[in-house]
């Protein structure tokens, strides 16, 4: 009879339990999802192609980060659950059903709905990531072939994290059920909350707050040779401080403008600043979360677009497009197809030692190369023409720069001798051709086939071409393809969480909210002003964390200027991808909101 | 004194044509005087609450007219209707319905601040009615912080703030012990004695009842008698209204 019963309040509460189903599903998912990239060794050496143990280390954390904010987002969703069948539950008791009865309601209640949502969430795992790994390498035509949609590692560690939090969070249900007196839980809802607080101690936190988030960002810009030391202190410092700060300064900005009064008694604002008052309460820890997974999804996306820069990094950091040194009826046919915006020959004798060079052709065309160096620990590149005097001086940056462009030119000694004495010296009669093209991009493919017949044609200048542009092209267009994917990848993944979170914790407190917005209603309140209060509440509750997620990522970035010279590069277009994902999810949190708080209205 | 409220042949059907419809309301007449404290009585289910709604413009009748302060709210839209209800109607619920994430004083504030009175002038005339109602020391507190007795009265001091031309009262002592609930109804008519204020109290409680000069009961969603006080002291009048309802009226 109790079971029965208590099917019957998962019925009438079906819509709850599909906000809480949901939510539980969507966390699976992303959980899954992760793990497809962050445990598949094969994506990750042949698909990604970085350092194994630096990669490692960055996905080991990842899945710390991501068991924490999983974890978080469970207690959440269970302390939903227990809220929502507090009342049902002591009603039982009341009518006389045993607290160990209960007790083992609640725990199966817990486990199955916890199983069943997670077993959905793997299986929509394998068609959400077939579909997003499907779109993005389709969009960003990159070249993933190690990548699996259905991982068995991956299922298997889902579950287990999934059964042990949920039974867990099962025995916690029934601990507080067979505890709390029944008169507690059947009223429940009508217990007031307190949220008054010594205002010293909130001014210390408030402090304590953005002192934490300055030294958390500061040491994100420590030099990247620490990034052992930053990331777990990073995380320790930041995450402490956007908790106190959404526990107490934007509190103490709420109430600051709740006592402007000439600020706060306009319109029905003093409602909409108390129900923001009310929600940055009880709303602390998610607030957190959600900063977090803001931060760690624009991020991403951030990076995973920077990686697309990458390779356009490439056509500025070499100078020339191609090395030409041969003269042979294939390699013409293909120069011929090129667009060339300017060539550089030289002409040289080559014998046992030394390549002799004729300093005159120096003189009209210099020889260009893009400098690298590190500048306060940061890669930086410099355009420089090579001083004709120092080309041939061993041991300076443009004997060294020169040679790496020429046929054996790091082998054997470089002479420049006057035109009169090239004449008389004894050796073969060579050449070096420095191409650039008018369009890199558009003449690359060429570029790559007179390469390779080059090299076809003179194997033992394989040298010349390892580092050439095309090739250093194609070396980080493989490269960045895994980490653009991995970015793009996790960052709707962190995106959907977010987002769900959000939306799953504004819809979770919409029953008592009703009544808010049915009072304001009565009392005279135009509807399109209530519109406008959810508006700007639920407007502040995206925006809060966005703040402080822009911010967490603005300084992040500095993290990984390890493998990328420019991390704030072109930074507004995932800027502006995300902020339109953002404000779509914030739109259908508005429009799901009103359905429920506001439905009186359709009766008139 | 002029007439402040009108219900000229209000009918009140639930359902749609040719689905399965419920009568609420068959047909209400009766008017209110400026300065009057009514009171309407009926069982469960007699048509009180949507008779309520409808003087409240939260609801709008089927047929028949509802004039208050003249006007006919039955011609106004949503928006008018909202702006009218803010400028011309007080309330107070059984259960205070107060905003708990606001302060007392904020509660009270807030009809002001929607009607748009400017800010500076606010806190004086909260601190006014809240003098009145003697709640001028819990202004600071949540309503969570203040016995059921002060949260009515913060209701009350809601209601009235504004200065509304009629005050609707849905059963407020219906959740209060018989010390408040006696300490509202003392107020309520207080104010109606002494400030004029016009007041339409809901009640099945005959007790409450009694503070009103004016009975009118309500039975199968018409009103049928109505019971004056005529001169009658408060307890003479409880004890017409005891014999009344023991007769079986």
């Amino acid at each position: 009879m109790i079971w029965k019963l208590s099917l019957t309040g998962i019925k009438n509460r079906f819509k709850d339990y599909l906000v809480l189903f949901s939510g539980l599903v969507v966390a699976s998912m992303i959980f899954y999802m992760f793990l497809t990239i962050a445990i598949n060794p094969s994506f990750i050496s042949k698909d990604i192609q970085a350092p194994t143990d630096y990669l490692n280390f960055i996905f080991a954390f990842g899945i710390v980060l991501l068991i924490i904010i999983s974890s978080v987002y469970l207690t959440y969703a269970n302390s939903f659950l227990l809220n929502m069948r507090k009342h049902d539950y002591g009603m039982f008791m009341m009518l006389g059903a045993k607290s160990t009865r209960i007790g083992l309601l609640i725990f199966c209640e817990t486990l199955v709905t916890g199983t069943l949502a997670m077993a959905l969430g793997i299986l929509l795992g394998f068609g959400l990531t077939a579909l997003v790994s499907r779109l993005l390498i389709a969009k960003l035509h990159l070249t993933i072939s190690h990548f699996q949609v259905i991982l068995p590692a991956a299922i298997l560690w889902t579950v287990i994290f999934f059964i042990v939090m949920f039974f867990l969070e099962a025995l916690k249900n029934v601990h507080k059920l067979t505890r709390t007196p029944v008169i507690d839980l059947l009223h429940e809802n009508q217990k007031p909350f307190k949220y008054r607080q010594h205002t010293g101690l909130r001014a210390i936190e408030a402090l304590l707050g953005l002192v934490l988030l300055a030294t958390g960002y500061y040491i994100m810009s420590l030099p990247g040779a620490m990034i052992l030391f930053i990331i777990p202190a990073a995380l320790i410092t930041i995450v402490a401080g956007s908790y106190f700060t959404f526990n107490a300064f934007f509190s103490a900005i709420i109430n600051f403008l709740i006592k402007k009064k000439s600020f706060s008694y306009h319109g029905i604002r003093i409602f909409t600043l108390g129900q923001l008052k009310f929600r940055l309460h009880d709303y602390t820890r998610m607030l957190t979360v959600i900063s977090l997974l803001f931060a760690l999804a624009l991020g991403a996306i951030t990076v995973g677009l920077n990686f697309n820069t990458l390779k356009d990094q490439v056509e500025e950091n070499i100078y020339y497009d191609t090395t030409l040194v041969s003269t042979s009826p294939t390699v013409k046919k293909e120069v011929a197809r090129l667009a060339i915006k300017s060539r550089q020959t030289y002409h040289y004798k080559e014998n046992k030692a030394h390549l002799y060079f004729k300093r005159g052709e120096f003189t009209n065309k210099p020889v260009k190369n893009v400098r690298f160096f590190l500048k306060n620990g940061n890669p930086t590149y410099h355009l420089e023409t090579l001083p004709i005097k120092k080309l041939d001086r061993p041991g300076t940056n443009a004997n060294n720069a020169f040679g790496a462009l020429v046929p054996n030119g790091t082998a054997k000694i470089i002479r420049l001798v006057s035109n009169a004495k090239w004449q008389k010296l004894k050796g073969q009669n060579k050449f070096v051709t420095f191409l650039k093209v008018e369009n890199f991009k558009r003449d690359y493919p060429t570029l790559l086939l007179i390469q390779k017949q080059q090299l076809k044609e003179n194997p033992a200048y394989d040298n010349l071409y390892s580092a050439s542009k095309p090739s250093s092209y194609q070396f980080i267009s493989s490269f960045s393809s895994g980490f653009e994917f991995m970015g793009f990848f996790l960052g709707f993944a962190f995106l959907t969480m977010l987002a769900s979170t959000l939306m799953f914790k504004v819809l979770s407190g919409t029953s008592s909210d009703k009544a808010r917005y049915k009072m304001l209603y009565q009392m005279g309140t135009q509807v399109g002003v209530l519109h406008t209060s959810i508006r700007q509440e639920i407007g502040t509750l995206f925006l809060l964390p966005a703040i402080l997620g822009v911010i967490d990522v603005l300084f992040g970035l500095k993290l990984f200027r390890i493998f990328l010279p420019h991390p704030y590069n072109k930074i507004w277009i995932p800027f502006l991808i995300f902020l339109v994902l953002y404000l779509f999810y914030y739109y259908l949190t508005v429009k799901l909101y009103e359905k429920i708080v506001l439905d009186y209205e359709k009766n008139n | 004194m002029g007439e402040i409220l009108r219900v000229d042949q209000a009918t009140k059907t639930y359902g749609k044509q040719g689905e399965k419809q419920y009568q609420a309301l068959k047909g209400i007449n009766f008017a209110l005087e400026e300065g009057e404290f009514v009171a309407v009585m009926g069982a469960s289910g007699s048509g009180k609450t949507t008779l309520l709604n409808l003087l409240a413009t939260l609801d709008k009748p089927t047929s028949g007219h509802i004039f208050i302060n003249h006007q006919d709210n039955s011609a106004l839209n949503a928006n008018q209707l909202a702006d009218f209800r803010s400028r011309q109607i007080g309330f107070i619920f059984q259960d205070f319905n107060l905003l708990e994430n606001l302060t007392n004083r904020e509660n009270i504030a807030s009809p002001l601040s929607l009607r748009g009175v400017p800010s500076r002038r606010i806190d004086p005339l909260v601190e006014q009615i809240a003098t009145r109602l003697g709640i001028k020391q819990i202004l600071p507190k949540y309503p969570a912080e203040v016995s059921g007795g002060q949260k009515q009265r913060v209701a009350a001091a809601r209601a009235l703030v504004h200065e509304p031309a009629i005050l609707l009262a849905d059963e407020p002592t219906g959740a209060l012990d018989s010390t408040s609930a006696q300490e509202l109804l003392d107020t309520l008519a207080d104010l109606n004695q002494n400030d004029g204020i016009t007041t339409l109290m809901v009640t099945h409680d005959p007790y409450a009842a009694s503070f009103a000069s004016r009975i009118l009961f309500i039975k199968d969603g018409k009103i049928g008698e109505q019971l004056l006080k005529s001169g009658l002291a408060r307890q003479q009048f409880y004890h017409l209204l005891i014999d009344h309802l023991g007769n079986g009226e």
